[in-house]
């Protein structure tokens, strides 16, 4: 029996063992793709991380081979920050890099400075809005594109402080803020809501990231650049971090550890069951698909005050585009033309603000209508030169974030550890990476 | 042993030969490397010794995931022989339905682990508050916001889903047992009790040793439950091993130090499944 049992242990072993190496072959498979250039057109292949924009892209693609006979388009998307650098490293050593890629900040450029053409003479840089590119640039080069502009804030439903009385541009302060969320609480009932704010404390990023960035950015003049190539980190205003945090979780619908991202928005906010959350204008869409009237009419988004910097919308941006410097000449070429042709051109505006629903980047939109009320209100800051700037993406590419501020911001939040503690680990933390 | 094998055996052997060697053992010895290099998973520009394998010992979330892990298989490992075993010998008892009910509780196994992490995360968070309220029993609010409950929370989902799968293995065993065995040991006058002891186990040692391999195993390298269900978080805090590793590569871009950190789970695997084998297998009894 002993030597039946091994045998038959060594195939058991043997099956799982093929069962896991087919699974991987497959996978491998379908990744792979092709990308030459036959028959006289021209082959770009587009590798891009906003995988929601995925089928708007697909269709500009089609679209610019309509009038550009000679230049066939493959878009490709993945979803979401952490996914999309793998993929594209990938992609690059197994020797099939797109043509044109996303970076999504300084730790990006660095990485993939190998591959990134100048396009500093492009239409579409010298369009570009004063500040918009200090994040891409290296050695003096413009490597990176923005996609567009974002803004974040306290997305608000119009009802619910239309019924409280409460006229939310006029929270231009944290007190008055404070004054208004304790209205807000004392007649949660009445207005149907069951919290004032919902903080998804899973989603470790919207504190670490959007939240932060308010307190931080003072300190590197809201500069990534700054920020990443920054050996210390002050971290000056983190007192009025923690009264807007520990506001916005006293408020919340609970259990706050156990929120996360589609709670918030799709089962709390858009069903209209808190009056405001901290999101960003890329909400819209999510919102629109769960109730389009609520999204048209409904919403509205205000600055989160800042002491110091108030009335002033936090503005940046989040992905840029890259074009592949190892590609022959002719396909890089092809690849600016369609980037120039997008942000630049009459058709491509129109894209741009209508289907892509972006805040662009760039001048010469003035007489384009934003096409929903979040962009509406980006584009109006924007306009008015009321905005401050995005510092985060400066960590966002690097461990710091996922392994030191993340972590500690969510055991401050589950009441495992002080604030002060807090902001010395995350401090200690920073000048522990940068100087290594 | 060998020269009794024809060229034909070999030949039937080379494509999965090729398959392993081109998914597993090149990858594994290019992960090796890798782990003597600061790579990036796009270059690398210098060999940097053993510096990535000491850095991993000073790397708390990489200790914090070990020990996390270790308790978790060790319940795990407990829980799943404990009721596999429980529910294979209800099913092979002479009653109505006991062929129903091996496929209902084999089910779970069905489904995969992604989805049934997103199930339980539901009814975690949702149906153990509702009845927490309804019982007002506190302990059942706030399921997977802290260690405690996403560890149980683990727990719970993969003794629930592989449960079936052990049951299915000791099945096969306690249907070998030769029934006069049983009926002499009856006829001498063991109960109930001694004859289990004294003769069902034994019988299936075999079994166990399998079992044991592939909970002790599986226990270790589970990732997709711990995606679904926790993410790792609160704060890291539920993170396994094998999350641990895939993070710091690729939240933390990170790839020698992750590669160095995946060859010591690998030694680490390996060495406690085989100990367990040859320990357990010297159990074994023949007829």
């Amino acid at each position: 029996m002993k030597k039946g049992f091994w045998k038959r242990f060594g195939k058991r072993v043997a099956v799982v063992a093929l069962a896991a190496g087919a699974t991987f072959t497959l996978a491998a498979c379908s990744s792979s793709g092709s990308s030459s250039s036959s028959g006289g057109k021209t082959k770009i292949t587009i590798l891009q991380g906003k995988v929601e924009n995925n089928k708007q892209f697909k269709q500009i693609a089609k679209q610019y081979e309509k009038t550009h006979k000679n230049v066939t388009i493959e878009v490709t998307s993945i979803g979401g920050g952490t996914d999309y650098d793998p993929v594209l490293k990938t992609r690059i050593s197994s020797g099939n890099s797109p043509t044109i890629f996303s970076l999504a900040g300084p730790a990006d450029v660095k990485q993939f400075k190998a591959y990134e053409a100048d396009l500093s003479n492009t239409k579409t840089a010298k369009a570009a809005q004063p500040g918009v590119l200090s994040a891409v640039k290296s050695d003096g080069k413009t490597v990176g594109l923005p996609f567009n502009v974002e803004g974040y804030g306290f997305v608000y439903n119009k009802k619910v402080f239309e019924k409280a009385g409460i006229d939310p541009q006029s929270l231009t302060t944290v007190d008055k803020l404070q004054a208004a969320v304790q209205q807000l609480d004392a007649q949660k009932d009445q207005l149907g809501i069951k919290g004032v704010f919902a903080l998804p404390g899973k989603e470790a990023w919207i504190m670490s990231d959007h939240l932060l960035n308010l307190y931080l950015a003072q300190d590197y003049n809201g500069n990534a650049q700054t920020l990443y190539k920054s050996k210390s980190m002050k971290f000056s205003k983190n007192a009025d971090m923690k009264t807007m945090l520990d506001l916005q979780k006293k408020y919340s619908i609970k259990p706050v550890m156990q929120m996360d991202y589609s709670a918030q928005v799709n089962q709390y906010f858009s069903q209209g069951k808190t009056a405001m959350i901290q999101q960003g204008d890329w909400i819209y869409p999510t919102v629109e698909g769960i109730d389009k009237t609520f999204a048209q009419n409904d919403i509205g988004m205000i600055p989160i005050p800042v002491p110091g910097e108030e009335g002033k919308l936090p503005v940046g941006t989040s992905l840029y585009w890259a074009v592949n410097k190892r590609k022959d000449a002719k396909e890089q070429k092809a690849a600016k033309d369609f980037l120039d042709w997008l942000y630049t051109s009459k058709e491509g505006k129109k894209a741009v603000v209508n289907k892509l629903h972006y805040v662009p980047a760039y001048k010469g939109y003035d007489n384009l209508k934003m096409s929903d009320p979040l962009t509406s209100v980006v584009y109006d800051y924007e306009q008015k030169g009321q905005t401050t700037g995005w510092a985060f993406p400066g960590y966002t590419g690097t461990a710091w974030d996922p392994d030191v501020a993340q972590p500690n911001l969510q055991k401050y939040l589950s009441g495992k550890q002080s604030w002060d503690k807090t902001v010395k680990n995350m401090t200690d933390g920073w000048a522990k990476q940068q100087n290594k | 042993m060998m020269k009794n094998r024809s060229l034909s055996f070999w030949l039937f052997l080379t494509p999965t030969l090729v398959a392993l060697a081109l998914v597993v053992f090149i990858p594994v010895l290019e992960g090796l490397f890798y782990s003597f290099t600061n790579w990036d998973g796009l270059t690398y520009t210098k060999m940097v010794g053993f510096q990535n394998y000491i850095q991993l010992f000073h790397d708390k979330a990489f200790i914090n995931a070990f020990w996390f892990t270790v308790g978790f298989v060790i319940v795990t490992v407990i829980l799943l022989n404990v009721i596999g075993l429980g529910l294979a010998l209800l099913v092979t008892q002479k009653f109505k339905g006991s062929n129903f009910l091996r496929t209902v509780f084999f089910m779970p196994n069905m489904i995969g682990g992604l989805i049934l992490g997103f199930i339980w995360q539901f009814i975690f968070t949702q149906g153990f508050s509702a009845l927490g309220n309804a019982l007002h029993m506190s302990w059942l609010q706030n399921w997977l916001t802290n260690e405690t409950t996403g560890f149980w929370g683990l727990v719970i989902v993969t003794v629930w889903q592989m449960a079936g799968y052990i049951m299915i293995i000791y099945i096969a065993y306690l249907q070998n047992i030769p029934n006069e065995v049983i009926e002499a040991a009856e006829i001498d006058g063991a109960s109930a009790w001694q004859r289990f002891t004294k003769i069902t186990f034994p019988m299936i040692a075999p079994a166990f040793t399998v079992c044991m391999f592939l909970t002790l195993s599986n226990g270790f390298k589970i990732y997709d439950q711990n995606l679904s269900l926790t993410n790792g978080g609160p704060y890291h805090s539920t993170q396994m091993l094998a999350m641990d590793i895939v993070n710091t590569a690729y939240n933390s871009s990170n790839f020698a130090l992750s590669e160095a950190k995946a060859m010591i789970f690998f030694v680490i695997v390996a060495a406690i499944s085989l100990l367990q084998v040859l320990y357990n297998r010297k159990r074994e009894v023949d007829l």
